[in-house]
């Protein structure tokens, strides 16, 4: 187990390091500079190169990139240039809280929720019960959250006054964002726990247990629900990188101050230390995620013993 | 059944609620500037004058050091927690700000400014003509100065334009702190406009001693700047918004009635007018499309900005290096029904290059003075195109380049229509974003393109400057009778004279050589909260002014 993980984190640094170089190549293909071009076309080209210069952006390609692989090694993920003078790590960990506390939200709700929907639909197969929570999943999954969005602000927040419209002002502005999220991890989790469970309740170890003579809520709760799980785990793994990384158009409708618009923001303008600083943020996140993913499966099922087979 | 799935969902919420509440607390203190600030908490200081008042800004709060800003969204915080030697009344009229008074020399040449006794930063340190000299010497050099906007100093000041360019030295430039109260400085050229030029944000002062103190950290949090405006930064995050508080040091902080402005960021148009709907933000811009619901409001209110949307023929590039093929185009669209129906937000139909309403000769508009010089006539656009085919020898083919913005995707749109209905052909549009667009153009890629110029300052210079370097992006103009003209008008001393010089120049330029088709003047819609007064907007140069905002 320990040699696996060792080797896992080998691997996760070597993705990293693909990862910001075929970044930072591709970046520099971006048309245009990180500058206000309108401006700067009333410079004259020597006043031009030593903006330029000032910001190490005169230098070959491939120099820019030794030396910002430098840096990132000792921690450093550069100054920003479309916010003058911010340090990339700054605007990051400012920028993530509100949208790790939505999309943590998020999560929280939808699984709940989503658990409870694909239990309830797998227990009472082809009932009402059944249809019903099916044609929640059906419309959670087709119905775009910026539409949810739009008609949570419209009805809760203005109609009804009962919550904020918009902005990030107390924790009451997070609530209406994080049901938006939410649905779609109701709909992809209720019907993940619902085509698990209806076969896990026909495997042998369910009638034994019914025959040993344990209550319906012991069979689900001790055997039925626990190996259903599964599954549950690893499609949360990508679930929770996406959510708690922030939503763009979440996070515009709401006017929340989250990194999604960051990254967008930061490909638009240019800034190239905060693409950098952003994608490598994501991808350690991703692979970090992806890595627990794992760990966690020996938990919940012991058969799974990592390492252990040929890698 | 219904009813119950919502109830228990909120049950839900309410548990999730408690629980994340508790670590949203911690990390609020932790994470500083971002944590959302109690709004209902800040009327809690004892406020003898107005409530309030909530604004928002479309985008990021990028950068507060003046040296590096360049944006409106910096230049609203800036002329609001800063200050020139003039600013600019509801009038858009220059008014002694932290200068008291100017004397101008009988040339025009020479400005001597004497400052206001007992100004200060918010600080306690005097505010000297030297933090003017500092500030102004810091914005022309390259080194320090970041945000391009050096021109708008170098282009007018002796020995600016050297210093920027490494061939002069500091000492060479014509800025002189006589004493800590007085201010002189000589121009190349008279300048009629200049007082107004002083109420940008390049020309705000900075005191050297604090700059330097903060070294690479300055402006980028509220207590990492000293304020000089009506107002100070109590916060400001990049992404949230910032919190201003009346500035118990400025000089006229009587005059000013609003203990504090809270300006949000919304980058979503619908999320604003939402939010303005619920009370939580006292006035909002609309977008075209809410502007016939809300017309009949007593909220609604329209204003201008003085930005010329205008097509760019590149005058090099195949098929527009006729200019009747280029006067073709420019007569073959009716912008008035653009404005009217299409952009529907306070916009206008362009009847030249310089917008309504900026200044001409100091007696009359610019506008007034110079009448029409471009009006749409489809007879005269099919001759002259027929002309010009004859003279290239078949028709050329016509692609349209522009930024992928909503707005300019609908104008180009409407111009393609125009051009197929009215004269027949078939133009491509190329939609870029905006920066691979400029790099298009700059690299003399492209044979039209549809951009825009906001004026820094209430002249025509500030437009007509642009087509004399000759340069792709400007559409390789080249002309020494218009070059001539834009010579002579800046040293002349006679404002008359020198009004009718651009006149003319305006006229080459759209009428005569065709190298730019207007298309139309800036505008926009907005809703204003009844209770809020004097918030003042500007056309030009610093968005708005929120000294004399009062919200009863």
């Amino acid at each position: 187990m320990k040699r696996y993980i060792a080797k896992r984190i080998v691997y996760l640094v070597l993705t990293l390091f693909i990862i910001t170089t075929a970044t930072f190549f591709l970046m520099k293909n971006l048309p245009g500079t990180p500058f206000d071009e309108e401006k700067l076309a009333l410079l004259t080209q020597d006043q031009r190169d030593q903006i330029y210069a000032s910001y190490g952006l005169d230098k070959p390609v491939i120099v820019q990139y030794v030396n910002y692989i430098g840096n990132i090694v000792q921690g450093d993920l550069g100054t920003s240039i479309y916010y003058t003078g911010q340090d990339v790590k700054d605007i990051i960990v400012d920028r993530i809280y509100p949208s790790a506390l939505v999309g943590l939200q998020a999560i929280l709700l939808g699984t709940v929720i989503g658990l409870i929907l694909g239990v309830l639909a797998a227990y009472r197969h082809n009932s009402g019960w059944d249809y019903a929570a099916m044609i929640v999943s059906v419309l959670g999954v087709s119905i775009p959250n910026f539409v949810l969005a739009a008609l949570l602000q419209y009805y809760i927040g203005l109609k009804w006054g009962i919550l904020p419209v918009a902005f990030w002002e107390s924790y009451d502005s997070s609530v209406l964002p994080s049901v938006a999220l939410s649905f779609g991890v109701i709909a992809i989790i209720a019907r993940f726990v619902r085509t698990e469970m209806l076969e896990v309740l026909q495997q042998d170890y369910i009638v034994t247990a019914k025959a040993k003579g344990l209550g319906q809520m012991a069979i689900l709760s001790r055997h039925a629900v626990r190996n259903s799980l599964i599954p549950v785990i690893t499609i949360l793994g990508p679930i929770v990188v996406n959510l708690l990384t922030g939503s763009l158009v979440i996070e515009n409708i709401f006017g929340i101050p989250g990194i999604g618009s960051l990254f967008v923001d930061s490909i638009k303008t240019n800034d190239y230390a905060t693409i950098m600083g952003v994608t490598i943020f994501y991808s350690a996140f991703y692979v970090v995620v992806m890595l627990l993913v794992d760990i966690l499966y020996s938990l919940v099922d012991p058969r799974i013993r990592l390492g252990s087979g040929r890698e | 059944m219904k009813k119950k799935g919502s109830l228990s969902l909120l049950a839900l919420m309410l548990v999730f609620s408690v629980v994340l509440a508790a670590c949203g607390n911690n990390n609020e203190n932790a994470s500083g500037s971002s944590s959302p600030s109690a709004s209902a908490g800040a009327s809690g200081s004892a406020a003898p004058s107005g409530k309030p008042i909530n604004l928002y800004v479309e985008n990021e709060i990028k950068n507060l050091s003046q040296w590096a800003a360049s944006d409106d969204i910096s230049f609203t915080v800036l002329n609001n927690v800063s200050e020139g030697l003039y600013r600019l009344d509801a009038d858009n009229n220059p008014q002694p700000a932290l200068a008291q008074d100017v004397a101008i020399s009988d040339d025009k040449l020479t400005y001597t400014f004497t400052l206001r006794d007992g100004i200060q930063w918010s600080n306690g340190t005097p505010i000297t003509a030297a933090d003017f000299k500092y500030a102004w010497l810091g914005e022309m050099n390259p080194t320090t100065a970041t945000n391009g906007y050096s021109f708008i100093l170098t282009d007018y000041i002796v020995g600016g334009a050297e210093y920027a360019a490494g061939t002069g030295t500091a000492d060479q430039v014509a800025i002189e702190a006589k004493d800590d109260k007085t201010l002189v400085v000589t121009l190349k050229q008279p300048t009629p406009f200049f007082l107004r030029l002083t109420s940008l944000v390049p020309y705000f002062p900075l005191n050297e001693a604090f700059v330097t103190s903060q070294g690479d950290q300055y402006g980028l949090a509220a207590d990492k700047l000293i304020y000089a405006g009506p107002y100070v930064l109590e916060s400001f995050d990049i992404a949230a918004g910032a919190v201003l508080k009346k500035n118990p040091t400025y000089w006229d902080n009587s005059n000013v009635k609003t203990d504090t402005i809270n300006l949000k960021v919304i980058k979503e148009q619908s999320t604003a007018l939402n939010a303005y709907k619920a009370g939580q933000i006292d006035r909002v811009t609309l977008a075209s499309s809410d502007v016939d619901a809300n017309k009949s409001n007593p909220e609604f209110g329209t204003g201008i900005k003085f930005r010329t949307t205008y097509l760019q023929f590149n005058t090099k590039a195949e098929g527009l290096s006729n200019v009747n093929i280029r006067k073709a185009l420019s007569l073959a669209f009716d912008s008035n029904i653009l404005a009217a129906t299409i952009l529907n937000n306070g916009s206008s139909g362009a009847s030249g290059l310089i917008p309504d309403l900026m200044s001409g000769d100091g007696t009359k508009t610019f506008r007034e003075l110079n009448g029409k010089v471009i009006e749409a006539n489809i007879e005269k656009a099919k001759e002259l195109w027929a002309q010009g085919v004859q003279e290239l020898g078949s028709a050329p083919k016509l692609t349209l380049l522009i930024a992928d913005t909503s707005e300019v995707k609908d104008v180009a749109t409407f111009l393609q229509s125009e051009f197929k209905n009215n004269l027949g052909i078939d133009v491509a549009i190329d939609t870029k974003t905006s920066k691979a667009r400029n790099e298009l153009m700059d690299n003399n890629n492209y044979q039209m393109a549809v951009t825009a110029w906001g004026a820094d300052y209430d002249d025509a210079m500030t437009y007509m400057d642009l087509w004399t370097n000759h340069t792709p992006y400007r559409g390789n103009y080249e002309s020494s009778e218009y070059d001539a003209l834009i010579a002579n008008a800046k040293k002349e001393t006679d404002d008359a004279k020198r009004a009718d010089m651009l006149l003319q120049a305006e006229k080459q330029l759209v009428d005569t050589d065709a190298v730019v088709a207007p298309i139309y003047f800036g505008g926009y819609s907005f809703l204003q909260k009844s209770n809020v007064t004097g918030l003042i907007y500007h056309p030009y140069g610093n968005p708005v002014e929120f000294k004399s905002a009062v919200a009863q």
